[in-house]
């Protein structure tokens, strides 16, 4: 199409965000960022193959299993382990019950939940427990009070730290994306409506209303955690979409959509929103980190979900109860602190790759 | 102006009665009541008999619905009564006008240094603008930003009083004070600053880091400007150019800052004195929703709130003394 109005083609330009990736990689400490959380994705998502106690793949009795799944949801767990009584314990098992058995097992043999016993691994002696853990050899970051890998549960963890940020942000920007687009594309009644409720949201102390709202649930769980970080954490981005909603909206390509027949959802999701989004994006990014922030703090201060999740915050939590284990705190401690510092970092990269008024300043 | 701060006046009212009425449904359907949670965790021998039980919730108002208890609730208010506290066993105003006190030795101490140190940092940093001490501290306070407070209280903690135990450095774990009542004055003003230096220096550093780039962002727009270039032209020194003609006009978003700082000053932070057991507001808030103490947990919020809307208000108003062009009509 664009080649039949022009006849002379053109050089095409990179477009926005190509241009936008450009700037952005010339930051080094945004795109290490970027890499961390990569990285932190990859954990999260082969935990169970890095850490754990169960075979990652294994031959048993003629069929092929993936035991390892069973640390994502314990309903993957194959039920012919539990019909011949392995209890979780799979070394010793697989070779009694199977001697031709055969399994790919995890690069660190520990566990997230529960310490692992003496020659639970042909040879190796028990965890150690109480303050008896310091970081050694076998135990890189050391174990907790009740002898439970502190590098197992921060792999674990990982899932968590990474699930609550997208989750609470996909919802937090889910409503104040919409809140903000109505009240700022429609006006009138409906931006009296919807700005009111931001502001009278706004004014109610955040920690205030996650405390009664943790409080109010009655099985807490990691996922309710994230819901109300998200229910409670939209109203900035919520004034932002409006701002640029009521910006954009007086432009020429949303009059000229409007004069070829769009409706107003498509003139506001098609048109509107992708101009819209470099902006909101940056408060989505900050808001990623203080989402890891408030559910770290909250399992810290013992509002979160209640074991076997393994939080960074939570170990945190354990360590608060017998202070001469400082590996409880310096590890899971760097862990949050790094990951905060990378979303912010690719925050304020998002930012200064995509606002023209700083990018001015550069020059 | 009159009309301004009427409407200003009534939607803050109106929030005012929306929040307290969220908050009043969302405690009152907390499981459990003040009265099972606090007896029957510590102690089941302890836990009340039906026929007390049923009395008790007569007392406390805890036997009508909640739209019912909460217009009670607003209805005492109006009366300047805030009610009792059902696990303190004492009036709220009075348990809130004791903790004031430590919570605003905390967070205005840690106010006053922030802006102390955050000014001349931010000065600093946009008069070396680019250089490499100037990157090299403002990287270091960006990470400091970035650090959890959580985390550096439990680092400090173990750092000053596990590990520096018995030494000249040692510092308190937790509390406010260990002197007795009777002892001498001074004593116990040493004490009690000994036991604040670690909550004061959490409270103090991430605001810090966040001020201090604030200050620094808005002076770089500021420079940008012609008049900057008109007072170098004329002749004005560098630091004349910088304080008099930048920093002054970048004042206002600096009051809104201010003024956005209020509620905190007072409400105290709930997690740097529930680590450090301190006894302030942010601590009885916590305690109050773990006791369901709905008197407490209500009266808090309403602190809170009007904090927050007295704080925005304040913004605005201070914006008109510094900026005598900003009108509010």
């Amino acid at each position: 199409m664009e080649g039949s109005m022009t006849p002379t083609q053109p050089m095409r330009s990179g477009g926005f965000w190509a241009e936008a990736w450009r700037r952005y990689r010339r930051r080094p400490l945004a795109l290490a960022a970027l890499v961390f959380v990569g990285w932190l994705a990859v954990v999260a998502l082969f935990a169970p193959a890095i850490a754990g106690t169960k075979p990652v793949l294994c031959r048993y009795k003629g069929h092929l299993y993936a035991p390892c799944l069973a640390f994502f949801d314990r309903r993957l767990e194959p039920a012919v382990f539990a019909r011949d009584r392995f209890r979780g314990t799979y070394p010793q098992n697989l070779k009694e019950k199977d001697p031709d058995s055969w399994a790919i097992w995890p690069l660190f043999f520990q566990d997230p939940y529960r310490a692992v016993r003496e020659n639970e691994w042909p040879g190796r002696p028990a965890n150690p427990a109480r303050d008896e853990g310091h970081p050694s050899a076998s135990h890189p970051f050391g174990t907790d009070q009740y002898g439970v890998d502190v590098l197992a549960k921060m792999v674990h963890g990982t899932t968590v730290a990474l699930l609550v940020g997208f989750v609470s942000m996909g919802l937090a920007g889910t409503i104040g994306i919409v809140i903000g687009a109505l009240g700022g594309y429609c006006g009138g009644w409906v931006d009296m409506v919807t700005s009111r409720f931001t502001e009278i949201v706004m004014c109610i102390p955040t920690l205030v209303l996650i405390l009664a709202l943790t409080a109010i649930i009655e099985k807490p769980s990691i996922w309710k955690t994230m819901a109300i970080i998200g229910a409670t954490g939209w109203t900035g981005i919520a004034r932002l979409t409006r701002g640029e909603f009521l910006r954009l909206r007086q432009s020429e390509f949303v009059m000229a959509a409007r004069a070829a027949g769009a409706g107003p959802v498509r003139i506001m999701l098609r048109h509107i929103l992708p101009n819209a989004l470099a902006p909101i994006l940056v408060p989505i990014t900050f808001g990623i980190a203080s989402a890891i922030l408030t559910e770290s703090a909250l399992s810290f201060l013992g509002f979160g979900p209640p074991p076997p999740s393994a939080s960074w915050g939570s170990l945190l939590n354990d360590a608060r109860s017998n202070y001469s284990m400082w590996w409880l705190v310096v590890f899971p401690g760097l862990a949050i602190f790094l990951t905060v510092l990378s979303y912010n970092l690719i925050g304020e990269g998002l930012q200064e790759a995509t606002d023209p008024r700083l990018r001015e300043a550069r020059k | 102006m009159a009309t301004y701060f009427l409407r200003r006046l009534l939607l803050g009212l109106t929030t005012l009665v929306v929040i307290t009425g969220f908050v009043y449904g969302l405690a009152r359907n907390m499981p459990g009541t003040p009265l099972t949670v606090q007896l029957g965790e510590t102690d089941p021998s302890r836990k009340i008999n039906p026929e007390d039980q049923e009395r008790l919730r007569k007392i406390y108002g805890l036997d009508k619905s909640w739209p019912v208890g909460y217009a009670q609730w607003l209805g005492n208010l109006l009366q300047g009564d805030l009610g009792r506290s059902i696990s303190r066993k004492q009036p709220v105003t009075q348990l809130i006008a004791e903790r004031i006190g430590p919570s605003f030795l905390i967070s205005g101490t840690s106010l006053l240094l922030t802006w102390l140190i955050s000014v001349p940092l931010g000065l600093y940093a946009s008069a070396r603008s680019g250089r490499f001490d100037e990157r090299a501290s403002s990287l270091l306070l960006y990470v400091l930003y970035s650090f959890p407070t959580f985390v550096a209280a439990l680092f400090l903690q173990i750092i000053f009083a596990v590990w520096l135990r018995g030494t000249a450095w040692e510092l308190p774990l937790f509390g406010m004070s260990d002197l007795p009542a009777d002892a001498p004055w001074l004593a116990r003003v040493g004490d009690v600053a000994r036991h604040a230096i670690l909550p004061v220096t959490c409270q103090t550093y991430v605001s810090l880091a966040y001020d201090s780039r604030f200050i620094k962002a808005n002076l770089e727009e500021a420079v940008r400007q012609d008049y900057i270039r008109t007072a170098r032209a004329k002749g004005a020194g560098p630091w004349r150019v910088l304080v008099h003609h930048a920093f002054r006009n970048t004042l206002i978003p600096l009051v809104t800052l201010l003024g956005l700082s209020l509620p905190a000053l007072i409400g105290g932070s709930v997690i740097i004195e529930q680590i450090f057991t301190w006894p302030g507001m942010g601590r009885l808030f916590f305690e109050s929703i773990r006791e369901r103490d709905y008197p407490t947990i209500m009266g808090l919020t309403l602190m809170f709130s009007v904090l927050t809307l007295l704080g925005q208000l304040l913004a605005d108003m201070l914006y008109c003394v510094v900026d005598p062009r900003v009108s509010l009509d």
